[in-house]
This record gives C-alpha cells, sequence and structure tokens, in this order.
C-alpha cells in the first residue's frame, strides 16, 4: 500500500466541494472589486494604474547643495504624507547650461515625476512648499508633462506574448502529460493571477494602492512560480499511476500523491517566502508593492497547486469514468 | 568514485573561471538601478514642416525607439514631454557620444535629378522618391569589392524609380543622404524590379560609415529634425536610497534562506548551501559575460531562478529521504533519489524555459529581461542541482549504509519503516537495487 509514512495531513479528494468554494470565495471579492473599478474609474482600468501607464507631470527643482540618498529618502517620505502619491524622485546632475540659466549656483536638480496636475489642483504649490522646508531657496526649473513608459501598445503586446506562452505550456505538459493536466495548470495560474490582480484591485479602492510598471514582472513570476509548483506535484501523480493505478482508486493515488510532496511544497514556498519578506520588511520603498504582489502570488501558488489543481484533474477523471445514468 | 572526483576537479575549474570573470567584467546595470544619461530633444520644424502636431510627434517618437533598439541597448525609455520634445533615458554603460550622434541624425535619403546648369554647377531638383519608398536596406560589396549599400523598394517605390530611370537615361541621377551628396551615377538604361545601391563615390565608403548608413535606413527616417536641447546623467528611476536598503533586505533574506535549509536537512542543506553559492557564481559570470543588462525586472528573474534551484534540490533531498527511509544504502538511496526527483525538475524546468522562450522573442523590453535572466538562471540551475549537488553528495556520503540518519534529519525508528517503492526490474538496475 503506498503510503507517505504518516497520516494524510490534506485531503484533496475527500472534501473537494470545501476546496471548490473556498477558491471561490477567495476569488469573487477581487472579481466584483475589478468589475467595480473598470465601470467607476475613468480610464476603465480593472485596477488603480499609475503614472507609467497614464503619464504624469514632471517638477524639476534646482537645489543649491549636493543632494544625497537619505535626502532624498526624506522628501519622499515628506511628499508621500503630504497626499503625493508614489513620486518618482530622481538627482539629476548639474550641467554648465544648467548653470548658466538659473538665478542662484545649483549643485543639484531634483526632478519629481507624479500624476497628471492640472489647473485646478495646488500640487504644484503642496510639492514647491515641500521642498522649501527641506532645502535651501529650491528653484522650480521646469514643469512639462511626460507620456506613458508602458503605454496601451506596449501592454497589449506583453498580452500578446503572454497568451502565445500559456499556449506553449498547454502544448508542452499535454505532450509530456495529458490535455486535462495542461488545463488544469493553466487553469490554477489563471486562478493566480486573477486572486493577485483582485487584492490589488481591492487595495486601490481602499487603500489607494497603485500598480506601476514592476506589476507586469510580478505577475510574470507568479506565473512561473505557479506552474513551476503544479508540475511537481503532477509529476508525482505521474509516477504513482505507473506503479499502484492496479491497486488503488486515481482519487486515492492523488491525495497520496499530493501528501508525499506537500513537505516539499511548503518548504519551497518558505525559502522563496523569506527572501521576499526580507525585501518587503527591509528592501526600498518604491520597490515594495512589487514584493507584495509576488508574495501573494507565491502563498496563492502554493494553495492553487495543492488543492486546486490537484483537485480539477481528480475531478474531470471522476466525470469521465462515471457512467451516464439511465433517466429514470 | 574516480569519476567522481574528475567531475569535483571540472566543478572547482568552472567556480575559478567563474571568479575571474566576475572580477575581471563589469557589471552591466540597468536604469532603474544605477541610472545613466537623460537626453531631451526638440522636434524642429522644417521648410516642408512648419508645425508639430501629435501625430508627428508620435511619429518621432518611434522613429527614435527604433534607433535605440538597434545601438542594442536595453532598457531604454523614451517618453513625449510636452507638446515638441521627447525625453530619452539611456543606461550609464552606453557609449553616449555614439548614441547621440545616432539618435541626432535625421537620415532623409533622397533620389534627385539634374535642374538648371548654373555658372557650370548642376543643382538638383527633388524627384519625389525619397526614404520612404524603401522597404530594406543591406550591406553588401560590389564586383570591384567595394562596400555599397543597397536598397531594395516597396511597390510603391519601385514604380517611381522605374519611372524616374526612364526618363533618366543618359543623364545622372544624385543620391542624397542628409543633405550630402553619396553619388550621381549616370543612368545607362531603366531599372526595373526596385532594387538600386549607393556606392560611396570615388573614395568608397568606409565598413562603418556604410554600416551605420544601413542602420538608420532601415531605422527609418526622422519626420522631422530632433535637436538635442538638454542632457544631464540621473539617478537611478527607482531612487538610489531604495535600492541601497534592498540590497541590504536581498542579503538578509538569503542567508535566512540558507540557515533554513542547514536547520531543515541537515548536511545535505549545507551541501545545498555550497551549490547555491556557486550557482550563483556561475550565472553571474554568464551575466557579464554575454553581457546582459541587469535591471529590477531581470533580478526578479533571477529570484525565482534562486527559487527553482533550491527547490530541485528539495526535491532531491525528500526523494532521498523517503528512499532512505524505506532502509536502502546511500549510494541506492542517492542516486534513486536524484533519478526520480528529475522528472519533475526536467519537466517544471522545460516549461519555464519554453515560455522563457515565447516571452523573450515576442515580449517588449520589460518582459524580455525578465524572460532572459529566468531561462539562464533554469539552465544553471539543472547543471548546478545535478551535478554539483549530486556530485558532492556522493564524495561526503560515500557508498555505505546510513549510520547516522542525524546527519540527515531523519530519526532511527523512521528507517524501514515505511514507503515500498515500487521499482521495475530495469529501474533496480539502474538503481543498484538486489533484492
Amino acid at each position: 500500500m503506498l503510503n507517505t509514512g504518516r497520516k494524510h495531513l490534506v485531503h484533496v479528494v475527500k472534501y473537494r466541494w470545501w476546496w471548490m468554494a473556498l477558491t471561490t470565495i477567495l476569488l469573487v471579492p477581487g472579481i466584483i472589486a475589478m468589475i467595480y473599478s473598470s465601470v467607476t474609474y475613468q480610464n476603465h482600468a480593472p485596477m488603480k494604474v499609475g503614472i507609467d501607464y497614464t503619464g504624469g507631470t514632471i517638477l524639476q527643482y534646482g537645489i543649491e547643495n549636493k543632494v544625497t540618498n537619505t535626502d532624498l529618502a526624506q522628501t519622499r517620505a515628506n511628499l508621500e504624507e503630504k497626499g503625493i502619491e508614489n513620486p518618482y524622485l530622481q538627482i539629476l546632475n548639474v550641467n554648465n547650461d544648467q548653470q548658466k540659466n538659473t538665478k542662484s549656483e545649483i549643485q543639484s536638480i531634483i526632478s519629481v515625476r507624479t500624476k497628471f496636475i492640472d489647473k485646478d489642483s495646488n500640487d504644484e504649490e503642496t510639492i514647491t512648499s515641500i521642498m522649501s522646508e527641506q532645502y535651501n531657496n529650491p528653484e522650480l526649473m521646469s514643469v512639462s508633462s511626460v507620456g506613458p513608459t508602458m503605454g496601451k501598445e506596449l501592454f497589449k503586446n506583453s498580452l500578446i506574448a503572454l497568451t502565445l506562452a500559456f499556449l506553449g505550456i498547454v502544448a508542452y505538459l499535454s505532450f509530456r502529460f495529458r490535455f486535462d493536466y495542461a488545463l488544469a495548470a493553466i487553469l490554477g495560474v489563471l486562478h493566480d493571477v486573477i486572486f493577485v490582480c483582485g487584492v490589488f484591485s481591492i487595495l486601490g479602492l481602499v487603500y489607494n494602492v497603485q500598480i506601476d510598471g514592476l506589476f507586469i514582472t510580478a505577475i510574470l513570476t507568479v506565473i512561473g512560480f505557479s506552474v513551476h509548483d503544479t508540475i511537481v506535484v503532477f509529476d508525482r501523480i505521474r509516477e504513482n499511476l505507473r506503479y499502484y493505478s492496479k491497486k488503488m482508486s486515481f482519487g486515492d493515488i492523488v491525495d497520496a500523491s499530493v501528501n508525499q510532496t506537500l513537505t516539499r511544497s511548503i518548504n519551497t514556498s518558505l525559502t522563496t517566502l523569506i527572501t521576499l519578506l526580507a525585501l518587503y520588511l527591509w528592501g526600498g520603498v518604491t520597490t515594495r508593492d512589487f514584493v507584495l504582489a509576488m508574495i501573494i502570488g507565491i502563498i496563492i501558488g502554493t494553495y492553487s497547486s495543492i488543492f486546486f489543481c490537484s483537485m480539477l484533474v481528480d475531478f474531470w477523471n471522476d466525470k469521465k469514468n462515471t457512467p451516464k445514468q439511465i433517466a429514470a | 568514485m574516480k569519476n567522481k572526483i574528475i567531475m569535483f576537479w571540472v566543478i572547482a575549474a568552472i567556480v575559478i573561471a567563474s571568479i575571474a570573470v566576475i572580477i575581471l567584467k563589469p557589471t552591466k546595470l540597468g536604469l532603474d538601478l544605477v541610472g545613466g544619461s537623460r537626453l531631451v530633444l526638440e522636434a524642429q520644424t522644417t521648410d516642408q514642416v512648419k508645425e508639430i502636431t501629435p501625430e508627428t510627434m508620435s511619429h518621432l517618437q518611434f522613429a527614435i525607439e527604433q534607433r535605440v533598439n538597434k545601438l542594442g541597448v536595453a532598457e531604454t525609455i523614451v517618453q513625449q514631454v510636452g507638446d515638441k520634445r521627447l525625453l530619452v533615458e539611456i543606461p550609464a554603460v552606453t557609449d553616449l557620444k555614439e548614441a547621440k550622434a545616432f539618435i541626432g541624425e535625421t537620415a532623409q535619403l533622397e533620389f534627385k535629378k539634374p535642374g538648371k546648369v548654373e555658372k557650370g554647377i548642376v543643382t538638383w531638383e527633388p524627384t519625389g522618391l525619397t526614404g520612404k519608398d524603401l522597404s530594406k536596406s543591406q550591406l553588401t560589396t560590389d564586383s570591384s569589392g567595394q562596400w555599397v549599400v543597397s536598397l531594395e523598394f516597396n511597390a510603391e517605390g519601385a514604380k517611381k524609380f522605374a519611372e524616374l530611370t526612364e526618363a533618366l537615361v543618359d543623364q545622372q541621377m544624385a543620391i542624397f543622404f542628409d543633405g550630402e551628396l553619396q553619388s550621381a551615377p549616370v543612368i545607362r538604361e531603366p531599372i526595373y524590379g526596385g532594387n538600386a545601391q549607393i556606392s560611396g563615390g570615388d573614395s568608397g565608403f568606409a565598413y562603418d560609415e556604410a554600416q551605420r548608413m544601413v542602420d538608420l535606413l532601415n531605422a527609418g527616417a526622422l519626420p522631422v529634425p530632433a535637436e538635442i536641447v538638454e542632457e544631464n546623467t540621473v539617478g537611478p528611476t527607482l531612487g538610489a536610497d531604495s535600492i541601497a536598503a534592498s540590497k541590504k533586505a536581498g542579503i538578509i533574506g538569503l542567508a535566512a534562506v540558507m540557515i533554513f535549509m542547514i536547520v531543515f536537512y541537515h548536511v545535505p542543506g549545507l551541501i545545498a548551501d555550497i551549490a547555491l553559492i556557486i550557482y550563483s557564481l556561475i550565472l553571474f559570470a554568464l551575466f557579464k559575460t554575454i553581457p546582459v543588462t541587469l535591471t529590477l525586472a531581470g533580478i526578479a528573474g533571477f529570484i525565482l531562478s534562486i527559487g527553482m534551484a533550491v527547490d530541485a534540490n528539495i526535491l532531491i533531498f525528500e526523494r532521498t529521504k523517503e528512499e532512505l527511509r524505506a532502509g536502502r544504502n546511500l549510494f541506492t538511496a542517492i542516486n534513486s533519489g536524484f533519478d526520480r526527483a528529475f522528472t519533475s525538475i526536467f519537466d517544471s524546468n522545460m516549461t519555464t524555459i519554453i515560455t522563457c522562450v515565447i516571452l523573450y522573442l515576442l515580449g517588449t523590453s520589460v518582459v524580455k529581461g525578465f524572460a532572459l535572466t529566468l531561462a539562464l538562471g533554469v539552465m544553471v540551475s539543472m547543471f548546478s542541482a545535478i551535478t554539483v549537488t549530486r556530485n558532492f553528495m556522493h564524495l561526503i556520503f560515500g557508498t555505505g549504509e546510513l549510520k547516522h540518519p542525524g546527519l540527515f534529519g531523519l530519526k532511527k525508528e523512521e528507517i524501514g519503516a515505511s514507503y515500498q517503492a515500487a521499482e521495475t526490474q530495469r529501474e533496480k538496475a539502474r538503481f543498484g537495487i538486489l533484492d
């Protein structure tokens, strides 16, 4: 008899309906938030998008002293405190031409990129007053609008590439496993992506969290992790089927395989989470949301490969093998 | 055992070579991590184009993007600023002078016909055939071995060119590039088929000169001239303060992972940690050799590949532990542990590589950077898990019975207590199991 040396910790097959219900509970709030956002936001995006997608305004300030990284971190904190969300701050050096054009001798230029500042808004005054508090006579050198770095074309292009990558995964897994495994793996990926997007949609509505250009990278990472994790479980099912398919039911094999790979699934996720948690707690402010998206994605990816994908494979197998009921 | 020792020295040689590369070669980091140069280009009106419309600007932006891509610079940003300016950010690693010259060229190709003769000098008149009518351009040599730029017209261009050469038989036709006369051949007979060549006049083209012309022609002409009005070096887009913090955090995170592996897997965990260090050295050396411009997206790919490399080790150890619990001797347990773990490592990594290849071929810059580092990472991780970890396990544990289960984090009473793996005869022979 096939066992793992201990009692089964998780029961994928027995509590099938519970897992389906839990999956629904996990996904529905996010989906509702995304639909709500698409309807209510002006740009009809399912999430609150940042200046990488929309473009914004660049303000450049000339500063008399050399600006250090610590100064910049302080400026960022001050701006956020006064309600200037997600500013992109950069230090520019000063060239000779620019020095001639300014009133005083400046040593550095701080470039502040933020969302579009229109005529009615007093964000420009707010930013200038914050700069004046921290630096000596900052000089506002230029204000100009700037286009998106992640424009519609680029975004569409990325989506097409991603769709084709999914087809590639399905083709490979159908070849190495079976089509239904491939389909379950892809549904698992979609499950994870929808969940992460849903969480960020909710965070956008509640805490005004915006997604930036890095969000796409985070989603790619989640997809990579999710497929990888699922395949390890499927590989164990495939192996056990080879040896035990005559002695055990498909459901029992799925359950045993999930339990055999459980330690590995959890340990692998833990090692990745340890690094990400360190980055979240002590890493840079500008990448915090990016890391958060990956953390959420890896947790949900571990859940989906243990409970969702294996449950689907077993569920489909059951349906296929149950003889059709004769109508009474 | 002998080939294990040879393998050990091979691994040692690779590690030394990697360290040498890491010390000698510079790291290429992207705009988001180290910053670079920021150029502001301003569109200029000309006699033909009297007004800069938003449409002209998007054409200009597209043309500049095309050119920047031709430079082979990863992760460059081209944005519209205001009504008639473009902001171009180029990573610090690029030769700025070359980049500026390349971006600034208008690259107008014009075919002209002879007009009035004034004081013995021919004035050239526009014919309406320009670089817009090209489909592509190539660098080739002519019969005398000189570098020439060969041109292929699109359908409309071919028609115009045929009509033009018909009209100009036994006369000169001039080819201008950015207002400079390149050559003025005499047309002997009409040319049909839509192909032409530019030779560099009497002195001929230098290779570099011809190649640059080809690149510019293929990238397309700028709709209007653009002048560089501002030039600065800039700090990283992600903020230097944030990056410094993330570096520290990343090191803390990796150290914690290593401790976790030792606590959970004991001696094999330590071996995995060493394999992980070797893995990072090889991969980093590879990044520098290719070279890969590392951006945050690329580093995300790198972190994911570390996760997958750790996973390969965890898979192997878990399987080896299962085999040990079933009472196998060390040599067999390690071998069958690897073999059984290998199919899942192979399939999951192949899927990742396939995904990366597709993303790399079709994706845009952010996606490309991610796909490249992840694919490289996964390939190196297969090598490190299968070669390095396996080799070290055999060298350290040898072939005997497992005398100290604690080394693997197992308890004595667990051995032989559970999990009877079933093998086919062929597998038994391969793993060295004797009934």
